[in-house]
C-alpha cells in the first residue's frame, strides 16, 4: 500500500502492559489538556477544542479505535477501553467526533478503497469534521419512516429534505445522512447511506438553542444539494443495514458508570456544603445510589470483559444504557432537591464555602435517556429480543 | 432470558451442572415439609452432603474441599432456582465454616466429620434479639464457674430451629467465645417461629445453662470478627441463592406473560407489562453482577472491612431486586399468582424469609453507607 494514512505512532502501544500504557495516557491528558475544559457542563464547540484536538491530530492519537494501517492508534480493546476511561476520568471534552466514532469504523466495514483514500486522513487532521444526518421532523424512534429524498442525476445524487437535532452541524464540514433513494419499498429498504459536503448551495445549517441555554444540535435544510455517486456508501438502498451496524458500540459507551459516579460527587458536595451530608433521610437516599451506581459498575465491567476477550455483544448491553442513564437522572434529580434554593441559580454558585454547577448536571442528563435509541426503545428491544415476549 | 453468562472455570461449571441435575423444583416436596419439624428432608441434607457441598469452604487439611465461595455461590444458586428448603447457607456452610475454624481440636475432630456427612445438623445462635446485625453486641452471657460456663440471655433468628446441636455466641467479661451445646440442653430454652415458607427460626433464652469449658470451641477476641467474617461470606452466598429464586420467579413470571390471553392476546405484547418485565430484568441482572462481584472479592482475599462492604453491596442488590421480583410477580399473573396452589407463592415466600434474615436490603445499605463513612 503506497498510500500513507496519518502519522506514524510512537510506540506498539497494544505491546505495553495495561499500567504502564495507563500511565502514559494519563500523563500526557493531565498535562496538556486545559484545566478550565475539565468538565465542561455543555458540549464544547470547535473553537475551544480545537487545539487540543490538533495537537491529538499531530501526535496520531485522533483515532485510537481505527487500526494502524489506516492511521488509528491500533489499540485492542483493553486498551481502547483504558483510553476512554482516562479520558472520561480527566473530563475530557468531545469535540464532534463522528468521523473517528462513526464514519471511520463504517468506511472501514462498508466502504471502499477509493473512499477510504478519499476520506480518512483528513478526518485524522481534523481538516474535516463530521456529523450525523439521521433524525428528522417526521423520523425520530421511527428513524425508517426518514423522507429526505436523493434522486440519482447523472453522476450524482440530488438530496432535498431536512435533518433536526444534528449534534454539532455548525461545526462541522460534511455529514453522512440516511436518505430516502426508493420511494416504493418497503420502509427500511428504501434508505441509503451518502456522504455529503456541507460547504456548498443548498445547505442550509440553523442551530437551535435548547432549553439550558446552549447550542449544540442543529437543523439542517438540504436544499437540491449535490453529492458524486462514488460517495454512496454501501449498496445502494442498503443505508439501513450500513447504520444499524453501528449501535451495539454506542450502547456500551453509555452504559458507563463514569457520568454517574461524577454526579455522585457533584451530589455529596451540594449535601456538604447545606449540612445535609449527616442527614440520615438524605444519607438513605444517596447510599441507595451509591449502590445503583456500583452495580452498574459490576454489571458494566462484565460487558467490557465480553469486549475484551473479542466475543460479539448480545442485545442484553441494552439494558446498561438504561441503567446508567436513568441512575445519572436520580442523582441529577437529587442533586437539585438537595440544592434547594440554589436550583435557582445558573451557572457555577457559591454553596456554603463549595462552588459547584447545579443546575449542569440537571440539564446534562436529560439528553441520553433520549438519544442512541430512547429508553422506551431499548426496553421495547430488550422486552422482544431478550426476554422473548411477543410483539402486537 | 438469553443474558449473557458470567464465565467460570471448569470446577465451577460442573459443580454447577451437577447442582442443577440434583436439585430439581419439587412442589409436592417443598409443600409437605411446610410446617412440619424440622421443616426439611434430613435425607435429602445428606444426599447434599453426598454431592460434598458441605466441605466445600472447609478446607482440604479438615477433611473438606477447600473449593472457596464461587463453589459455595454456585451450587446456592441452584439450590435457590429449585426453590429448596434445606437450610444450605446456614447449617451447611456457616457452620462448618466455624467448627473447622474451631481452636479446639478434640471436639473439631469430634464434630466436625458429623457436620460434613450430614449426620449431625448444627445451627449457629449468634444474633440478638432485637435483630441487630452486629454479633458483637448479642445479648447471650457466659462466665466461667469451677470448669464450667453457665450462659444466660437471648439470641433469636436461629436457623434452623430444630438441629442436634447448637453454636452459642456468648459474652463474658473476658471477651466473647463460642460454645457448642446439645439439643437436650437446650431445647426447653427454644421457642419456635415460623415463617412465611413454613419453615422455622428459634428463639433461645437461657437462664444459667451450664456447660463443660471442654464445649468451647474458640475464646478470645478474635471470635467476633471470625463470626462476622463467617456471617459475611454467608451473606454472599444466600445472595446467590436470593438470585437463584428471583431468576426463576422471573423465568415463571414470562412464561406467563407469553401464554396468557386476555383481549384476544397475550398479555406480553402489552407494552405497559413489556417495560416492567424489562425492568425486573435488569434488576436480576444488577443482582447477579453485583454477586459475582462480591464473590471475585472473596475470591481475591478480601478480609475484614472490605469483605463486609462487598456482602452489604450484594446482599442489598439482591434483597431488593428479589423482593421486587416477586412483588411484580404476583402483579403480572392476576389473581392466580396470589393463590396457594400456584407454585409462585412458593417463591415469594421463600424470598421473603432470605430477603428479611441476615439483613434486609435497608439495613444492608445503611452498613454499607456506615461501612463507606468509616473509610
Ligand atoms: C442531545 C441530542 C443529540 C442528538 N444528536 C443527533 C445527531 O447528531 N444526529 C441525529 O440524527 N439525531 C440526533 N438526535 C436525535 C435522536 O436520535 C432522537 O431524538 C431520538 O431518536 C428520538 O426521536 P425524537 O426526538 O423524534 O422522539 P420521538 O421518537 O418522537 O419520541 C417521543 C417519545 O415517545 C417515545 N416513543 C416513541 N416511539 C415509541 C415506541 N414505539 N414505544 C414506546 N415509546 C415510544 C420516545 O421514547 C419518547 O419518549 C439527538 C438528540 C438529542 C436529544
Amino acid at each position: 500500500m503506497s498510500f500513507r494514512y496519518g502519522v506514524p505512532q510512537e510506540r506498539d502501544w497494544n505491546a505495553l502492559d495495561d499500567v504502564e500504557f495507563r500511565r502514559i495516557i494519563r500523563v500526557e491528558f493531565e498535562t496538556n489538556y486545559p484545566t478550565e475544559l475539565r468538565y465542561a457542563p455543555r458540549r464544547l464547540r470547535w473553537h475551544e477544542t480545537k487545539d487540543w484536538y490538533l495537537r491529538m491530530a499531530r501526535k496520531g492519537w485522533i483515532a485510537p479505535n481505527w487500526p494502524l494501517e489506516y492511521g488509528g492508534m491500533g489499540l485492542s480493546a483493553s486498551k481502547l477501553l483504558i483510553f476512554q476511561e482516562e479520558a472520561e476520568r480527566w473530563g475530557i471534552g468531545r469535540y464532534q467526533d463522528h468521523g473517528t466514532l462513526m464514519l471511520g469504523p463504517v468506511l472501514l466495514r462498508w466502504g471502499t478503497e477509493e473512499q477510504r483514500r478519499r476520506y480518512l486522513p483528513d478526518v485524522l487532521s481534523c481538516k474535516s469534521i463530521w456529523c450525523q444526518g439521521y433524525s428528522e421532523p417526521g423520523a425520530g424512534s421511527d428513524l425508517a419512516g426518514l423522507k429526505t429524498r436523493a434522486v440519482r442525476d447523472g453522476n450524482d445524487f440530488v438530496i432535498t429534505g431536512q435533518k433536526i437535532w444534528t449534534t454539532l452541524a455548525h461545526d462541522a464540514t460534511h455529514m453522512f445522512a440516511l436518505t430516502r433513494t426508493d420511494p416504493d419499498a418497503k420502509k427500511q429498504e428504501g434508505i441509503s447511506f451518502l456522504l455529503v459536503d456541507l460547504a456548498q448551495k443548498g445547505v442550509t445549517v440553523r442551530p437551535i438553542r435548547d432549553m439550558a441555554g446552549h447550542e449544540e444540535f442543529c437543523e439542517v435544510f438540504l436544499d437540491e444539494v449535490r453529492t458524486p455517486a462514488s460517495n454512496l456508501v454501501g449498496e445502494l438502498n442498503k443505508g439501513w443495514t450500513v447504520a444499524k451496524s453501528l449501535l451495539g458500540f454506542e450502547r456500551i459507551h453509555v452504559g458507563s458508570p463514569k457520568m454517574p459516579e461524577y454526579g455522585l460527587t457533584v451530589l455529596e458536595a451540594v449535601a456538604r456544603a447545606r449540612g445535609m451530608w449527616d442527614d440520615p433521610l438524605f444519607r438513605e437516599k444517596y447510599y441507595a445510589l451509591k449502590l445503583d451506581v456500583a452495580h452498574l459498575a459490576d454489571a458494566y465491567n462484565h460487558f467490557t470483559a465480553i469486549v475484551i476477550r473479542g466475543e460479539q455483544l448480545g442485545q442484553d448491553v441494552s439494558y446498561l444504557k438504561i441503567w446508567a442513564t436513568e441512575t445519572f437522572q436520580r442523582i441529577a434529580d437529587l442533586v437539585l432537591e438537595t440544592a434547594g434554593p440554589f436550583a435557582a441559580i445558573n451557572g457555577t454558585v457559591q454553596v456554603g464555602n463549595t462552588s459547584v454547577d447545579v443546575l449542569a448536571s440537571f440539564y446534562k442528563a436529560r439528553t441520553p435517556t433520549i438519544y442512541g435509541g430512547s429508553n422506551e426503545i431499548q426496553r421495547n428491544i430488550l422486552a422482544q429480543q431478550v426476554l422473548d415476549l411477543p410483539r402486537r | 432470558m438469553t443474558a449473557h453468562s458470567i464465565p467460570e472455570n471448569e470446577t465451577i461449571a460442573l459443580l454447577r451442572n451437577s447442582a442443577a441435575g440434583f436439585a430439581r423444583f419439587d412442589s409436592r416436596r417443598i409443600r409437605d415439609w411446610r410446617g412440619r419439624s424440622p421443616g426439611f428432608d434430613r435425607v435429602v441434607w445428606q444426599q447434599m452432603a453426598g454431592q460434598g457441598w458441605l466441605s466445600i469452604l472447609v478446607p482440604e487439611a479438615d477433611g473438606g474441599l477447600g473449593l472457596g465461595i464461587e463453589a459455595a455461590a454456585a451450587v446456592a444458586e441452584q439450590l435457590g432456582r429449585a426453590c429448596y428448603p434445606e437450610p444450605f447457607v446456614m447449617a451447611g456452610l456457616l457452620v462448618p465454616g466455624l467448627l473447622a475454624a474451631s481452636t479446639n481440636q478434640a471436639l473439631k475432630r469430634a464434630l466436625l466429620p458429623a457436620a460434613l456427612s450430614g449426620d449431625a445438623i448444627f445451627s449457629l445462635a449468634w444474633q440478638p434479639a432485637d435483630g441487630s446485625l452486629k454479633p458483637a453486641t448479642s445479648a447471650m452471657r457466659a462466665s466461667r464457674r469451677n470448669g464450667s460456663i453457665v450462659l444466660s440471655g437471648e439470641c433469636r433468628f436461629i436457623v434452623p430451629a430444630q438441629a442436634d446441636h447448637y453454636l452459642v455466641l456468648a459474652h463474658t467479661a473476658d471477651g466473647p467465645l463460642l460454645v457448642c451445646v446439645d439439643a437436650d440442653r437446650i431445647r426447653p430454652g427454644l421457642i419456635e417461629e415460623s415463617g412465611p415458607d413454613g419453615f422455622s427460626s428459634a428463639w433461645l433464652r437461657l437462664s444459667d445453662l451450664v456447660a463443660p469449658e471442654a464445649a468451647i470451641l474458640m475464646s478470645g477476641v478474635g471470635v467476633t470478627d471470625t463470626v462476622e467474617a463467617a456471617l459475611d461470606q454467608a451473606i454472599i452466598v444466600q445472595s446467590a441463592e436470593i438470585c437463584g429464586l428471583m431468576q426463576r420467579a422471573l423465568e415463571l413470571t414470562l412464561d406467563y406473560m407469553r401464554t396468557r390471553q386476555q383481549f384476544g392476546v397475550a398479555i406480553g405484547s402489552f407494552q405497559a407489562l413489556q417495560h416492567r418485565a424489562v425492568d425486573l430484568f435488569i434488576q436480576n441482572e444488577l443482582a447477579r453482577h453485583a454477586k459475582a462481584a462480591a464473590v471475585r472479592a472473596v475470591e481475591h482475599g478480601a478480609q475484614g472491612k472490605a469483605l463486609s462492604l462487598v456482602a452489604s453491596s450484594a446482599k442489598s442488590r439482591a434483597a431488593h431486586a428479589g423482593l421486587l421480583i416477586s412483588t411484580q410477580a404476583i402483579q403480572l399473573h392476576g389473581a392466580i399468582g396470589f393463590t396457594d396452589e400456584y407454585d409462585l407463592g412458593l417463591y415469594v415466600n421463600r424470598m421473603i424469609r432470605l430477603a428479611a434474615s441476615l439483613g434486609n436490603a435497608a439495613e444492608h445499605r445503611r452498613r454499607f453507607g456506615d461501612l463507606s463513612e468509616g473509610a
